[in-house]
């Protein structure tokens, strides 16, 4: 179910004349996508490896393997780095990457479907899984609590919910 | 200008008796309210409320280090998805 591969930044067009790239970085701490390479583009046909040299306004200034020329650079603008899920660090009990959370199938504990996981969302409060179902108008947020989340089973790809009375109306 | 002490905190009525009557039956519930301007109370801790945020009810679950906030600034108006990348949940 997960995805073998997590997009951990784009390129931004180039920096300076020197073949520097405008780096933004998707991670949780943004330095921390240098830790992840070599990073590959979206179709997987090319890979860099990745020195940051400085941090600039939204991001940081890096060099790629390969690319020394500012026509170089230019020419990657928009371009989406992806980085293996393998290389991600592993994580204690009871704590999940989002990549691996969104997709899983919903059941509740009776086993019906609810839907699938769209997104993890964290405003403060605590993280919350949004739910779709094919038949809902709206998606459903649902604490990410042990009470309410009781079972996340990523090797088969579900998570078991025992939401709250009101959340599904 | 900070809100006079003589005052006490805000808190629409219908919040406090929604709260109220959660607590007593007991049952695992999420309490619906709209009110996003009301302050959070001790009395909150360990609810789970579902403030309206113009578009749905978002749940949140009330921790002591929340006492003092308002509803509303758990509750956001816009969406933002943005990229998974390296981000963890912890399931408490």
């Amino acid at each position: 179910m997960t995805e073998p591969r997590v997009c951990v930044g784009a390129i931004g067009g180039a920096f300076g004349v020197m073949g520097e790239v405008r780096l933004k970085s998707f991670c949780a701490d943004p330095q921390a996508i240098a830790d992840y390479a070599p990073l590959t583009t979206e179709d997987g046909a090319t890979r860099f490896d990745l020195r940051i040299t400085r941090a600039i306004a939204q991001g940081f200034a890096a060099r790629l393997s390969g690319v020394t020329t500012k026509e170089q650079a230019d020419a990657l603008k928009g371009v989406s780095l992806f980085a293996e899920r393998d290389q991600l660090p592993s994580l204690p009990d009871d704590e999940f990457y989002h990549a691996d959370l969104i997709g899983l199938a919903v059941l509740d504990t009776g086993g019906a479907s609810l839907g699938a996981v769209k997104a993890v969302h964290d405003h403060g409060a605590g993280d919350l899984l949004e739910v779709l179902g094919p038949n809902m108008r709206a998606s459903v947020l649902i604490p990410f609590t042990k009470a309410c989340v009781p079972t996340v089973d990523l090797a088969t790809g579900r998570v078991i919910v025992d939401p709250p009375e009101g959340l599904f109306e | 200008m900070a809100r006079s002490i003589w005052k006490g905190p805000f808190v629409d009525a219908y919040v406090l008796k929604k709260a109220e009557k959660s607590r007593e039956s007991g049952r695992n519930e999420v309490i619906k309210i709209w009110s996003r301007r009301s302050t959070i109370l001790p009395q909150f801790v360990g609810l789970t409320f579902g403030v309206y945020n113009g578009h749905k009810h978002v749940p949140v679950n009330v921790s002591e280090d929340m006492i003092g906030q308002k509803f509303g600034e758990y509750s956001p108006t816009r969406t933002y998805y943005g990229h998974a990348a390296d981000k963890k949940a912890k399931r408490k």
